[in-house]
């Protein structure tokens, strides 16, 4: 036993103190004044918590359910019929590839759609002339 | 008393007789004072506490769990007494440094030394001290303070350690600060 914990226990044991006549008379007085509390109050055993617990997963898992299948119903009313996926991929419609170029236009409005023209021309020759016309 | 003679007297006492429960009790209560007269603000209250710590233990018998040991319990009742006690009547251990009304000092009068306990209610705070008291007065388990106090027992531990520090540095005499721990 060290140092400390001697003098702490002796001089708890100098804590002088004696139940006074006067003291022990209005203890045992108290005490045939009351009696006993007869039912202690009652602890749920375990398996209560667990039942309580499992009941509400079970319950949180039923609201889970319920919310998704209502949301899946609703779902053709909050998408809108003519959305961009639903276009892109309809069967009716052919898709077509864009093989164009933006112009750089440089000149005037007028001079850029001569040189257009002639580029038409050339290119129209050219078919014409691959093809054998 | 042995443990058989403590356990039939807590079955007679559970059954209604008040005789048995005086029996019962007859070795804490000494013990029981002590410690209360270094967590009120009077003899007098000590005295209370003291009373309402037994008139309850007796009403609420039913509901003492034999897992624990029973002066535990007597002292988690006591506990909560004396605070309710010093709660009511608005105290701090501030106050209780006037020779004439503190029950501490009154009962350590014959003492030459200043007491470690006085020491120890200075520098710690209510819970660490009544840890303190139960672990070096009592001889209570790490376990059964860790009950009485309802707390963990790395809480307990914990306190303990830094409660023996701060007494160590009162015993050198070095004050470890005003800090209170705990």
């Amino acid at each position: 036993m060290d140092k400390l914990t001697k003098q702490l226990k002796r001089d708890a044991g100098m804590i002088e103190v004696e139940i006074s006549d006067e003291l022990d008379r209005r203890i045992s007085a108290s005490l045939r004044g009351v009696s006993p509390v007869r039912e202690a109050p009652r602890r749920r055993p375990m398996v209560f918590w667990w039942a309580s617990s499992l009941t509400g997963v079970a319950a949180a898992l039923a609201l889970i359910a319920v919310l998704n299948a209502r949301s899946e119903r609703e779902l053709p009313e909050t998408i809108p019929e003519t959305s961009p996926v639903a276009m892109a991929s309809s069967p009716t419609t052919p898709i077509i590839e864009w093989n164009a170029e933006s112009a750089m236009l440089t000149n005037p409005l007028r001079k850029e759609l001569q040189d257009l023209q002639s580029d038409i021309d050339k290119a129209r020759k050219k078919v014409r002339e691959d093809i054998g016309l | 008393m042995n443990e058989c003679d403590e356990q039939d007297l807590i079955e007679a006492a559970q059954a209604g007789s008040a005789d048995a429960f005086a029996d019962l009790v007859r070795k804490y209560r000494v013990r029981l004072l002590r410690f209360l007269m270094t967590r009120c603000a009077s003899h007098a209250d000590a005295e209370d506490a003291l009373q309402d710590t037994l008139v309850a233990s007796y009403r609420y018998l039913k509901s003492y769990d034999p897992r624990w040991r029973f002066s535990t319990w007597l002292y988690r009742i006591a506990i909560r007494n004396a605070h309710k006690m010093r709660r009511d009547n608005v105290v701090e251990f501030g106050d209780l440094h006037d020779e004439d009304s503190d029950p501490l000092l009154q009962c350590i009068a014959s003492s030459e030394t200043e007491n470690l306990w006085v020491s120890a209610r200075r520098v710690l705070n209510d819970e660490v001290f009544a840890a303190t008291w139960l672990r070096y007065a009592e001889d209570m388990s790490i376990n059964d303070i860790s009950q009485a106090l309802d707390r963990s027992t790395s809480w307990t531990k914990v306190n303990l350690l830094r409660a023996r520090k701060a007494l160590e540095s009162e015993l050198n005499g070095q004050r470890p600060g005003a800090e209170a721990y705990g």
